[in-house]
């Protein structure tokens, strides 16, 4: 009866619930249906618009600065994948070692630079990169290896790691915090007894946290990938996608193809290929991360409790046959 | 507590060092295609007040919406922004009964916010075009044909026509070139280091600069000329739109321009142009090894620090030099035209100058012929004489409306420049102020590639040729 009386009521809960629906639809899905219908026009701004159909997207398919953006794109997953989130468990782990000491410091300027717009960060490692002023060259030229110092941000060999760099130091710490949190859940009993049972740290991290934070290193992961896959004003910054179409990514090229070559119709359909292809990474990646983060004991068990599920179903199904031919 | 007064500390020196960190960062580059002058600060002489503007008799009291991008940060230094910033607001002054509403944005931003507003056919009453847009937008319908207003203004005597070429389509204009006139190609030199090397002024010929370099080299110098191509756009902007028509003369882009079929960026003089660019850049040492990777504002540092004796672009970088140098610089700085390539059969003393913008007006105005009568007077009078007697008297530049100043009142550099720019050379046209933003992207992109020697210049054409078909199509 008390619990009834402050139960707002379901006029109430619709009107709150409609307020971030109505934002969610206008601002993701409004956007995302206006791509796809515009992704089958000739537009190139304005009022007019010519319906082609599928005309630009058999022209993506063709379009090979669009696949080499790809390649550029599923290069900076998986490097910040092992950059960003590999980095952020070794730090988690080595910050809640009992030997570390001022562990709020380190978790607080660990995630500054997640903090920082991405267009300072470019601008921050455009410095550092600079073939004159820059700091990776003067410490080359400190170390006495000034033979060495390159243009680094024009050298299409390795631009892709030059941009990723900055990425990856950019999000460490934000990964750690959310890693932090999970490995906090992590009941110390269970870490204490491997330890009295002479689980050495690494043996700890592998079989003890990682499948406890399993969850959140799927979170992680899919916040990666998304970022990832539409990774754009720090390159944009730092290369404008160059030397060329060196460091070209997708959200770049369609926004060049949008705004540059005054191709909206054609930009919508990269959008909508961006979308669809981000789906496919994350999806495909959780799958894998499924896949590998449960041993082969494990799967036999999820077999065997599948199996026996099965054959409880095939039980149930033939009493309740049984049933009826009784009656 | 310890530990929190730690935290506090450590987190005011991060936030000082990235402010500090980003305060020096360098602005994001221009577009070279905006010859809308970023011009040198005034001259230190007394400033001559903006004249007053008639007021309009059209009778319209609402508002107009005007969108540009004289911001006030632009206009620091910059005369064709600040002479644009007077104009308006003796306008505004003038009539009293008009709500002027400015959107008033960075040149970055306002690109940005033009063309997703023309997407959306949502444009400003008034607003300012973009000469490589004007062909598209009049297609789509969005701008007003201005052409019986053009060839009727009472100040019709007075304009210089070569400039309404990119607001041109079918013989009609679309706008009223705005701003200034000036060059995106302009060699700016120590002519001091070039005597030093045993030429009296700057070489008029790429081997002798190469000569020249050599000499440097051995005498303190890392290289003879500063660029900057981060941006992209600097290479057409700056170099190759003039170093092109030693090449290919000017009947070459008029058949561009037209799409009479009777040119092609695969003809065997343009594809010349592009060897002989990726040459000088890649091959020869002239230019400062990381061309690629900074932009014109970085390289006229290296200038302005003396790194180089002489360095390539625009009006808007003259404009910052010329305000920025020190020492001897203040003595020796001369201006030059780009030296003639070898194989280049059609040279002469190029340099691409223009009015990349115009003012436009939306066709939604046509509506109320009122309002449309102050528009037009709107755009008339920031064109006009008014405009263009401040920014001649006050800083020695030109504009759509000639003006008649004294040049004699200004100092050496000023006089130099403007006869540099209007009087000493011939005029080209600046490549990416026609024809189409997709053209141009692809042929920007590759030419990067291309002066790093990882695509032929046969290559860049064809894909340029390409693009430019699928748009004339």
């Amino acid at each position: 009866m008390y619990l009834n009386s402050i139960k707002p009521k379901m006029r109430v809960i619709v009107a709150y619930l409609a307020i971030p629906v109505v934002v969610f639809v206008f601002t993701v899905f409004v956007p995302l249906v206006a791509a796809l219908f515009y992704s089958f026009f000739d537009w190139r701004g304005g009022p007019n618009k010519t319906f082609n159909g599928f005309v630009n997207y058999s022209q993506l398919m063709a379009d090979a600065t669009f696949w080499a953006s790809f390649r550029h794109n599923l290069f900076l997953v998986v490097m910040c994948i092992i950059g960003q989130i590999g980095i952020a468990f070794i730090l988690v782990l080595m910050i809640n070692s009992k030997f570390v000491r001022c562990k709020g410091i380190h978790r607080t300027f660990g995630f500054f630079p997640s903090t920082i717009s991405a267009v300072c960060v470019g601008f921050i490692w455009t410095m550092i990169y600079d073939y004159k002023k820059g700091l990776l060259n003067a410490l080359l030229e400190l170390a006495g290896k000034g033979d060495s110092a390159i243009v680094w941000l024009n050298e299409p060999k390795i631009i892709m790691w030059i941009v990723t760099i900055p990425l990856i130091w950019q999000f460490i710490g934000y990964y750690m915090v959310i890693l932090l949190s999970g490995v906090a859940a992590i009941d110390t009993e269970i870490l204490e007894s491997a330890e009295i049972d002479g689980a050495t740290a690494i043996q700890r991290a592998r079989y003890i946290i990682l499948p406890l934070v399993k969850n959140t290193l799927i979170v992680c992961t899919t916040l990666c990938i998304a970022g990832n896959m539409k990774a754009f004003d720090n390159i944009l910054v730092m290369t404008s996608g160059g030397p060329g179409y060196s460091s070209m990514v997708m959200a770049l090229y369609g926004y060049k193809v949008s705004f540059e070559q005054n191709n909206l119709g054609y930009g919508s359909c990269i959008s909508v290929a961006i979308f669809v292809l981000a789906l496919a990474v994350i999806g495909g990646s959780q799958w894998l991360m499924n896949y590998l983060m449960t041993d082969k004991y494990d799967r036999a068990e999820m077999k065997m409790l599948k199996e026996r599920d099965k054959q409880a179903r095939e039980r149930m199904k033939a009493l309740r046959k049984a049933k009826k031919g009784g009656n | 507590m310890k530990k929190k007064m730690l935290s506090a500390l450590l987190s005011a020196a991060m936030v000082a060092t990235l402010l500090v960190g980003c305060g020096s960062t360098p602005a994001p580059a221009e577009e070279a295609a905006a010859p809308a002058a970023e011009e040198a600060a005034p001259a230190e002489k007394e400033e001559t007040p903006v004249a007053e503007v008639a007021a309009n008799d059209s009778g319209y009291t609402g508002a107009i919406s005007y969108m540009h991008f004289s911001t006030s940060e632009e206009a620091q230094g910059n005369g064709g922004s600040e002479s644009h910033r007077a104009a308006i607001e003796s306008w505004i002054a003038a009539n009293p009964d008009i709500d002027l509403q400015q959107e008033v944005l960075s040149n970055d931003d306002y690109k940005q916010q033009i063309a997703t507003r023309a997407a959306a056919g949502d444009l400003p009453d008034v607003f300012l075009l973009q000469g490589m847009n004007t062909i598209a937008w009049v297609e789509q319908g969005l701008v007003l044909d201005l052409s019986d207003y053009i060839t009727s203004s009472p100040y019709a005597s007075k304009y210089n026509m070569d400039y309404l070429v990119p607001f041109t389509v079918d013989g009609k204009y679309y706008a009223y070139p705005v701003l200034t006139g000036g060059t995106c190609t302009v060699v700016c030199y120590d002519e001091a280091a070039f005597k030093a090397a045993g030429f009296d002024s700057f070489p008029t010929t790429w081997e002798d600069v190469e000569k020249a370099n050599e000499y440097f080299k051995a005498n303190g110098y890392d290289y003879t000329i500063a660029f900057g191509n981060s941006g992209q756009w600097q290479m057409n902007s700056c170099f190759l739109s003039c170093l092109g028509y030693q090449y290919t003369g000017t009947e070459w882009f008029s058949n561009i321009l037209s799409g009479n079929g009777k040119s092609a960026f695969t003809d065997a003089e343009f594809v010349a142009a592009l060897t002989e660019t990726q040459k000088l850049f890649k091959d020869t040492g002239i230019f400062n090894t990381d061309f690629n990777a900074i932009n014109n504002e970085e390289a006229r540092e290296y200038f302005l620090a003396g790194d180089c004796p002489a360095f390539i672009g625009g009006n808007w970088d003259e404009a910052y030099i010329t305000e920025n140098m020190d020492g001897d610089l203040v003595n020796n700085l001369k201006f030059a035209v780009l030296p003639q390539a070898a194989d280049a059969t059609k040279y002469e003393k190029f340099q691409n100058i223009g009015l990349g913008y115009g003012i436009a007006i939306n066709t939604k105005v046509a509506e109320d012929p009122a309002k449309l009568a102050a528009c037009i007077d709107l755009a008339q009078e920031l064109t006009g004489p008014v405009f263009a007697d401040y920014v001649g008297a006050n800083f020695a530049l030109g504009g759509f409306c000639k003006a008649d100043f004294d040049l004699s009142v200004f100092d050496r550099v000023k006089q130099e420049f403007y006869n540099f720019q209007y009087v000493d050379t011939k005029g080209c046209e600046i490549y990416d102020s026609y024809v189409d933003g997709s053209v141009w992207s692809v042929l920007n992109t590759e030419i990067q590639e291309m002066c790093n020697g990882d695509k032929d210049p046969a290559t860049v054409a064809a894909d340029t040729q390409a693009a430019y078909e699928a748009w004339c199509k």
